[in-house]
This record gives C-alpha cells, structure tokens and sequence, in this order.
C-alpha cells in the first residue's frame, strides 16, 4: 500500500476535526491516487468510534463545543477523567489552583453539553 | 480519716476541639470512580509542596516531568513511589497454570531482596537505579523528589533523596500549664478469650478516682481525657461464619457491647471519652473508618462526655494537637518494608506527609476524588498509634524546631498497659494494671 507521511499523519490523528478536514483535502484531489486510501480510512475510523458507544451521535464528534470539552477531558494536568464528571473535575482543579479555562465552565454550565466525560459508558 | 470531708476533688477540664470532619465521609457518593483520582490528588499536593522545597536542597537543578528526562542530565523529578514486590500477593496469582510454587506458609512480611522501586507522575514511570534508595524503606504510594540522572539503560540512577520533612508545626505555649493527663488504651478486644475484665475494671476505676487514697485520687482527678484507640470488642470468628444464628447466638454476639457499654457508662459519667473504631470493630474497613454507631452504646452514648470517632482522629485538647489511628496504617507498612522498630514508621509517616501511604494500594481506602484526606498538614504535638505489641515513645525534633511526642500503644487484653502523656510537657508513662501477686 503506497502511502505517503501526511497520509499515515491524517489516518492516525487523534483529533475529531480529522474526517471534516481531510474530506474537504479528498475533494480537492480526486485524481489522486491516495485519496480513495485516505478517504476510505476516515470512513472506518468514523465508524468505529460510532461503534464504541452503541448509537451513532457522530454530531457529538464534530460539535465545537464537545471538541473544546474532549480537550478538557484529555488535559493530564486537571487529573484523570474517568469516574467523574466535568463540572466536579473543572471545580477540583480550580480548587487546586491549577486554572482551567473559564469558558469550560460556562459551557457546562449552559446546560446543552454532556456532563459526563468523553469515555463515560464506553470503557 | 473523714468519710464525709468537705472538700470534694475536682476533676481539671480542658477544652476539646475535634477536627474529624476530613475524615468523615458524609456528602461523598460513589459514583464508580477508581483509585488514581486520589493518587492524583495526593501527587498534586505534595508535588506543590516539594516543588517548594527543592529551592532550598538543590536551587542550582532543573526540574523535570518522567517523560522530561534526557539521558546523562541532572536533574530532580517528583513523583509517586511504586514499589514492585516479588513475595506481594496478586490475585492473579490464582490463575497461573503453575500452581506447585505457590507457598503455603505465608510471610508476615513481604520484602524480598529483588524488590525495587519505581518513581510515577502523570507523564510516565521510570526505574529507579542506585544504592541511596533502599526498597525496603519505602512503600508504594510516597511522594519524593529524587535528584540524579537518566541512565543508558533508561533507569533513573538515583543520587540524593528528598522527603517532605515534618510539616510546619503551630507553637504551643506549655511552660505555663498544670500538670494535666491524657490517658490513651487500645485493644480491649472485650469478648475475647484472652481479655481479662478485671483489667478493664482496674483502669476504669483508677480513672473516675474510685481507687487509692486521696493522693492518688489526685492523680486520678489530673486526668482530663480519655482515648480508646480501636479494637475495643472482639466477636468470636464462629459466628460470623455466614449461617444463620440462632436466637441463644445472637444474644453471644451482643454481650460484648453490652459489656463494654457498661464500663464506657462508668467513664462518661466521669470524664471526657473518645472512642475509636478499629480493625475489629462493627465499623467499615476501608480508612478513614467511620465512628461507631451511637446504638451500640445505649448507656453511654447518652452522656455529653461520651464521644463516637473516626478512625484515624484528630483533636486539640487545650491547644494540643493529638493525632492518631488504631493501628491499621503501622501495620501496613510492617508488613510491605522494613525499620528497626515501629516508632521508626510512625516518624517515616510523619517525615512523609501521610498518615497511610500504602492506601489505597494494599491497605482499603475509600476512593476520594477531591483531596487525600491523610494527608497531614500541620504537625500534632502527639501522634500515637493504638494496637501494637508494646509500649513505646519517643521525642522527635523536626528541622524548623517542631517537637512531636511519638507514641505506641500496647494492646490491652495481651498486656494490661495503658498510656498516659502530661499535657504540660508531653511526657509520657505506663499505667500497668496486673493480677498475678508477686509471692
């Protein structure tokens, strides 16, 4: 399989903007001999993040403010994210003086995220 | 002598401030969550505090994360220790195919020489090299700072160690006091085969002045407190086996407390009680060990003097801090490394920051999310530990003038000896009650 290093980079990145992004790149080059390969491979890293969490809410994936939350829930320098959820985690690392970006709050505060962290109920 | 002599002694008092409410789990819900919130808590605690520290020991280092660590450099890390030991029992162990090398005998302790350490932090772990840092001092679960460098072989050669140190310690002003007593007993184990009640009754009577002549019901009318520190009762093991009790059991399986409850009942009536759970004790086993229920002591708990505590406990008597468990945090660490004895662990604990560093590891803990609650921030005057195998004490001096009076107290059914430390200057003795007459 003839791969070239920015498809190896776009197949295994780890950020949900991945298939959006690369679909648009896959538009642009459609005589591309690479671009069936990458193409394809989004689609099947797509669905098995669907597959992981039993319902397909792949427009959780993709929401704004879901990316700027699964950042939060990746940062190690608030702690481990498992076994509790968001606001408690966001108000244990204020309480550690260890300042978590104030829009997180606010966010989840505002009611119209999930509460629970990216893993819950899928590990 | 007059029966009746107008003055009546008065017992001295002194006023009590208890500071439990850490380790009382009230608004905690257990929501599923697993054991590395607490360690990360814990690390990021002491982290704070060593990172603090190391300015002072080595200004001239750089400080890095494990992931940080570039070979050949000097530099120092923080982290959580990890010790890896070869004898410590895994419950994986029942499912190796090899069954024949399993020991039948097991170890009371569980070091072996090929142990070794390892230093943890959120970026990674490494392997700890060297001969400064000796595995059998150390348990998983403490948090140092480590100064040396990274190896070819990816270990961390180690080449100076920092520990916390004795936390910072609030003055007391104890040349101007009176002499005041605070007596300590643990390991009642009333129910027990081996528990004399006559022992009991001896120290509960010396206590309320109901022994002795006037000038030893002075002494008696010195004492200001009294502290039960665990295993109080002791419920013979065939009954909880599971089954079914009959009715005649059931009534075995409450004598003791009706037992100790009318003793207790002496003692409220006559001074200030606490009273800790222990690892024998109708209390949860994982630490920090809630108080005994109020039921169990109909007769006592109906005094104002009376008091149901955590375990591990923590209270100010007249400004002075005492603070203590009933064993189960000592015993841990004798049984996972080695010191010369157990007022070595109590002062290891204390140069840790941690009343229970092997928690939750190999030692039940409840999973914490928000804070380590054995974490001590500010140094007791006092600091025992109940249900060892005898008495000992010792003064330790802290680097910033703290002074800490360590002390182990034996267990009571075994030996008959109950503590006593004068508030005045933190010295302490022995109260031996005994029955055998010499001939």
């Amino acid at each position: 399989m003839a791969t070239t290093s920015r498809n190896i980079k776009v197949f295994y990145k780890q950020k949900k903007n991945t298939t959006t992004s690369t679909a648009k790149k896959s538009t642009k080059n459609p005589s591309h001999k690479d671009a069936a390969a990458t193409f394809g491979s989004d689609i099947t890293q797509a669905t098995a993040l669907a597959s992981h969490g039993g319902s397909v809410d792949l427009k959780d994936d993709f929401d704004e403010e879901e990316k700027v939350l699964a950042q939060f829930d990746m940062n190690m320098a608030y702690g481990p994210c498992l076994g509790i959820s968001r606001l408690p985690r966001w108000e244990r690392a204020q309480r550690m003086g260890l300042n978590p970006p104030e829009e997180i709050e606010s966010l989840l505060k505002g009611g119209k995220v999930r509460l629970e962290c990216l893993f819950e109920g899928r590990v | 002598m007059e029966v009746d002599s107008p003055e009546q002694l008065q017992r001295k008092q002194s006023t009590y401030l208890s500071f439990d409410e850490n380790f009382e789990i009230q608004k905690e819900v257990y929501r599923g969550q697993q054991y590395s919130q607490i360690y990360f808590a814990r690390l990021h605690c002491m982290r704070a505090l060593l990172y603090s520290l190391v300015p002072n020991w080595k200004s001239h280092l750089p400080v890095c994360t494990v992931l940080g660590l570039e070979e050949g450099k000097e530099c120092i890390i923080v982290g959580t220790l990890y010790k890896h030991m070869k004898l410590k029992p895994c419950i994986l162990d029942e499912y190796s195919k090899e069954r024949s090398v399993a020991p039948l005998v097991k170890p009371h302790n569980f070091i072996h020489q090929d142990d070794y350490l390892v230093l943890e932090d959120e970026s990674g772990r490494v392997k700890l090299g060297g001969t400064v840092l000796s595995p059998s001092v150390y348990v998983t679960g403490v948090v140092i700072a480590l100064h040396g460098k990274e190896t070819s072989a990816g270990a961390f050669f180690v080449e100076d160690v920092l520990e916390a140190g004795l936390p910072p310690q609030i003055e007391r002003q104890l040349k101007s006091r009176e002499d005041k007593y605070v007596v300590f007993v643990s390991g009642l184990s009333i129910g027990s085969s081996s528990s004399n009640p006559l022992l009991f009754q001896l120290l509960v009577d010396h206590i309320t002045g109901h022994l002795g002549d006037e000038e030893e019901q002075g002494l008696a009318a010195e004492i200001v407190h009294l502290v039960i520190a665990g295993n109080s009762v002791e419920i013979s093991r065939g009954l909880l086996n599971g089954q079914n009790l009959a009715s005649k059991d059931q009534s075995r399986l409450s004598e003791p407390f009706k037992e100790l409850d009318i003793q207790l009942t002496q003692i409220a009536a006559s001074l200030p009680l606490d009273i800790m759970p222990g690892s024998s004790d109708p209390a949860n086993f994982s630490l920090p060990q809630q108080p005994l229920n109020r039921c169990l002591f109909p007769g006592s708990a109906t005094y104002n003097t009376f008091r149901s505590c955590t375990n591990p406990h923590c209270f100010e008597l007249d400004n002075i801090r005492f603070l203590g468990t009933s064993g189960q945090n000592i015993d841990d660490l004798t049984k996972y490394s080695e010191a010369k004895d157990k007022l070595d662990f109590l002062e290891s604990t204390l140069r840790w920051r941690h009343l229970a560093p092997t928690t939750p590891n190999t030692l039940g803990c409840y999973p914490f999310t928000d804070r380590d609650p054995f974490l001590i921030d500010s140094c007791p005057d006092v600091y025992f530990v109940g249900n060892q195998e005898k008495y000992e004490t010792r003064l330790v001096k802290g680097s910033e003038g703290q002074s800490v009076r360590l002390i182990c107290i034996p267990r009571f059914c075994e030996t008959g000896v109950a503590v006593v430390v004068n508030m005045r200057n933190l010295e302490c003795h022995a109260l031996t009650f005994g029955m055998q007459f010499s001939s």
